[in-house]
């Protein structure tokens, strides 16, 4: 930071607008609200962890139920959004490069694909549940699905609507956080000094990216 | 800012090249059964898949070693959990016959 | 460097001395409710705390005076489990989990790091509205009646059970954020906020004990809320996961909520072995014993703890196999728990050792966690917990722990503490008194629990035979006396606000920033300059010349060196 050229100094001082009074520079209140995102991120890796072991107990116990019952999930529908979730990855990568290199268009451009890249993921989720209820699949008590076995059949499909559930909520939540933060993008909120927001949502949309990479094999391809 | 990686276009869309090859070659070799290997391949990609997320799309590789410290707790922790769980619930029932067999035996019988 | 430091420190470093410390600087209501500082926000936990802490309390004096005399007293059946479930969740979730680290660590970690305030503090006082949300609703479902679960809501009774606990795993899931947000942040304090100079071996060891706790409250609490999630669901659609009716495992059940809630002792217990270390330290008037070993036991207890789960399921039905791994990992606790009290004791080894009020809660410590210890060892037995299962010998152990433990460390921190909170001194005689009366009260009501348990004396209970009345009144007549020993406390402290003697900067000559760097109380932004720390927590033997470097208000070389605060993982 000592040697910096007045280009830099330039960027510094527009990145002071957010710095708070109880950092000492820029560079602090970023790594420290990087730091939090992680630990974060940790928490909801150990949040879905629960939904896993459970997954992990039944299908160690009934591995034939759960691989019969798999074969109701459309492998095809659960390729396309894996696609789409990655591809929305990328985009929101992207979208961090364009910060970095104070590219306003692109960024907000990139954000706004990724919203609606989630939003498509979520159009596809709505059509397979749907058509599910419509089966009379629904989770545990409510079961009604003549065609499979009534005990543990059920139960997989509890930790399918449970598991992708709270995973569809979490990229609701990323919709609007993404949306939010494409707006504040287009008013040029952020630049090469700060993308502190930017940066985190992007953080937080991998990670939901990450959870489905795995969801994805464990519930439609077994 | 001074000091953060920018990590280029061409790497973020190589990765994203291979995420996709991945995801396709996760969906042709579940067509085939390899038996108990079924489930360590598929998990093999997934995590392979995951590790190429976080090291190139979150930065993790160019950024400070304490957030993948804290991310590779996490994981480890998950582990924990899933293995001693797992001591208990795979060999439910070692002692006497009260083994999970007995109790659901009906009930599969019930399901076949 | 530089123009980052002027535009921070010296305006408000003038303003500061203008204003007036961090209690008088402003006075309106909203001032405090909605203040960032993280004393403040400590504050706020202290007296939310304290009265989720009088609410147990009183739930507890009634669970002890039913129990007076076999037989249905003055509680039904009905009402007696609605009042020792509440007992157990609102001392669990509204007491013992925030109060040190929401009350004294939101109050001392800046300051033992030389910082102006936590790195999130938006988020601080946003764990705290969380926190108060979730007492809020735990009160809500006990006004609608009927949680009769025990704090711990087993499946499948917590499944069919009244409709209230649907409220009951809501509280537990917001005041779990509340929790995983306070650790985050301290996490990231401890990383990234330290004054220059404030190596991690130069930090209190009340630092290291928070660091640990925050390390489980991330990893372990939202398992809390999957698991208690789940529980919602399984209410609300019957999804079948932990009900056996539909297929479902309870077992299950119980490793999610003890994945968590195991761990969670420890975060009851951690930041209470922080206190003691400085306790001992400043009263003793010797440099630590062991820093390190204290420091990194606190952490290896931290991730041990997450390894022994299982031992409270070696009855439930789980496997031999998993018993048997639990049991062994659950002695090795025993080493670093071992490895802190032999060091503390070394500690005061031939040191100056004065008896005050906050000392002598850690004497009581000493003692009365050793009991907790080794009882939980011998619980930790396979064969052994068998037999003592479900007995009052564990609610023994897991008060000797709780109370003993935790309750005392939080009585001793706050009696050391209180001066810099406050300003103000208490009457030492009456907090020597009260704290000989919480010993003694608490061995007598607890004591009589391990011998009863031992003889086959059921937990939860309402009723016994009639050999176990005489041990039930002691018990019930220590509750009585430990009741004393707080309601004296609780008088004299709240006294002191108003009578008590003006204390200096440093009554007792502590060694850490807080006492040697900041007034009688802190400034609302912590200290006039950001301080240069050039030596341990414990460094007694340089307090007199720091305490005068610190009144000409020349730090050395503080100017020169405050961009070594960057760059630190």
């Amino acid at each position: 930071m000592a040697n910096t050229s007045a280009a830099e100094q330039a960027a510094q001082e527009r990145s002071l607008a957010h710095l708070k009074h109880y950092f000492v520079s820029s560079d602090q209140q970023f790594d420290a609200a990087k730091m939090g995102m992680w630990l974060f991120l940790v928490t909801e890796v150990l949040l879905f962890s629960g939904m896993f072991v459970a997954y992990a107990v039944y299908r160690v116990w009934y591995p034939e139920v759960f691989a019969v019952a798999s074969t109701e999930l459309n492998p095809w529908l659960g390729g396309l959004n894996t696609v789409i979730l990655l591809g929305s990855s990328l985009t929101v990568a992207l979208a961090i490069h364009a910060a970095q290199t104070d590219k306003r268009r692109a960024l907000v451009v990139n954000l706004f694909v990724t919203v609606l890249l989630a939003a498509a993921f979520m159009v596809v989720k709505y059509f397979e549940y749907t058509h599910k209820f419509h089966l009379g699949i629904f989770p545990g008590e409510h079961f009604a699905y003549e065609e499979m076995g009534q005990r543990i059949v059920p139960i997989f499909f509890s930790i399918y609507y449970v598991m992708t559930g709270i995973h569809g909520v979490h990229v609701l939540v990323g919709i609007g956080v993404l949306t939010w933060l494409a707006l504040r993008a287009m008013r040029g909120h952020f630049h090469s000094g700060y993308y502190t927001p930017v940066e985190l949502a992007g953080l937080y949309w991998h990670l939901v990216d990450i959870i489905w990479i795995f969801l994805f094999p464990l519930l439609y391809l077994i | 800012m001074k000091g953060h990686h920018i990590t280029s276009r061409t790497t973020l869309l190589k990765v994203f090249v291979a995420l996709v090859a991945l995801t396709a070659l996760t969906a042709l070799t579940a067509q085939i059964d390899i038996g108990v290997f079924n489930i360590p391949l598929a998990l093999a990609i997934a995590g392979s898949k995951a590790l190429l997320v976080a090291l190139f799309f979150m930065a993790l590789k160019y950024d400070k070693p304490v957030n993948a410290l804290f991310f590779a707790l996490g994981v480890l922790f998950v582990v924990v959990f899933l293995t001693f769980t797992l001591f208990d619930t795979a060999f439910r029932g070692d002692l006497g016959n009260v083994g999970k067999e007995t109790i659901h035996s009906m009930e599969e019988g019930a399901e076949e | 460097m530089t123009e980052d430091k002027d535009r921070n420190e010296t305006p408000q470093g003038q303003a500061a001395e203008e204003r007036g410390d961090y209690v008088t600087h402003a006075k309106s209501i909203g001032s405090w409710l909605f203040s960032l500082d993280h004393k403040r926000i400590g504050i706020l936990y202290a007296v939310t705390v304290a009265i989720a802490f009088l609410l147990g309390g009183v739930f507890a004096l009634l669970v002890r005076a039913e129990l007076l005399s076999p037989g249905e007293d003055f509680l039904s059946a009905q009402s007696y489990n609605q009042m020792f479930s509440l007992h157990g969740i609102v001392m669990v979730f509204g007491f013992i989990i925030p109060a040190i680290p929401g009350f004294l660590g939101n109050f001392l970690l800046p300051l033992h790091l030389g910082a102006k305030d936590v790195a999130f503090p938006r988020l601080n006082l946003a764990s705290y509205y969380l926190y108060l949300l979730g007492v809020a609703l735990i009160l809500v479902a006990m006004v609608a009646g009927s949680v009769d679960t025990g704090w711990t809501f087993y499946t499948p009774y917590s499944a069919r059970t009244g409709p209230s606990v649907l409220f009951l795993t809501m509280a537990v899931f917001i005041a779990g954020f509340a929790s995983i947000f306070t650790g985050i942040n301290f996490i990231v304090t401890v990383h990234k906020m330290r004054a220059p100079g404030m190596t991690w071996n130069r930090l209190p060891l009340f630092v290291w004990s928070i660091y640990s706790t925050s390390i489980v409250q991330v990893l372990a609490t939202p398992v809390l809320g999957i698991t208690v999630l789940l529980l919602f669901l399984e209410r609300l659609l019957h999804i079948g996961i932990f009900d056996p009716a539909l297929g479902g495992d309870p077992i299950l059940f119980q490793h999610f909520f003890w994945f968590y809630s195991h761990p969670a002792v420890y975060i009851m217990i951690l930041p209470g072995f922080g206190i003691v270390s400085e306790l001992i330290a400043t009263f003793s008037r010797q440099r630590i014993y062991g820093y390190m070993a204290i420091a990194l036991s606190s952490v290896a207890i931290a991730l041990l703890g997450f390894l022994v789960w299982g031992h409270h399921m070696f009855v439930a039905g789980q496997s031999v196999v998993s018993s048997v791994i639990f049991s062994l990992i659950t002695y090795l606790i025993g080493i670093p728990s071992g490895i802190k009290v032999f060091n503390w004791i070394a500690t005061m080894y031939k040191g100056s050792i004065s008896f005050k009020t906050p000392m002598l809660y850690a004497l009581s410590f000493l003692v009365l966690f050793t009991i907790g210890g080794v009882t939980g060892i011998m619980v930790g037995v396979l064969a052994v917990d068998v037999h003592l299962h479900d007995t009052y010998y564990v609610v023994g152990h897991f008060h000797y722990v709780m109370v003993g433990g935790t309750t005392i460390a939080l009585l001793g921190g706050l009696h050391y503490w209180w001066p810099k909170i406050t300003g103000r001194l208490y009457n030492e005689a009456a907090g020597r008194l009260a704290a000989l009366l919480v010993f003694v009260g608490l061995n007598l009501t607890f004591f009589t629990q391990l011998v009863m348990g031992s003889r086959g004396m059921p937990r939860r209970y309402n009723d016994y035979l009639p050999e176990f009345t005489f041990l039930h009144q002691l018990s019930t007549v220590g509750s009585w006396i430990m009741g004393a020993g707080l309601f004296l406390v609780a008088i004299y402290l709240l006294v002191s606000l108003f009578r008590g003697k003006k204390a200096g900067a440093n009554p007792w000559g502590g060694a850490t920033l807080e006492w040697t760097h900041t007034g009688p109380r802190p400034d609302p932004h912590n200290f006039h300059r950001t301080p240069f720390v050039t030596r341990g927590p414990y460094e007694f033997d340089r307090i007199p010349e720091l305490v005068a470097a610190h009144r000409d208000e020349t730090p050395p070389d503080a100017q020169q060196n405050v961009h070594l605060n960057q760059d630190r993982t």
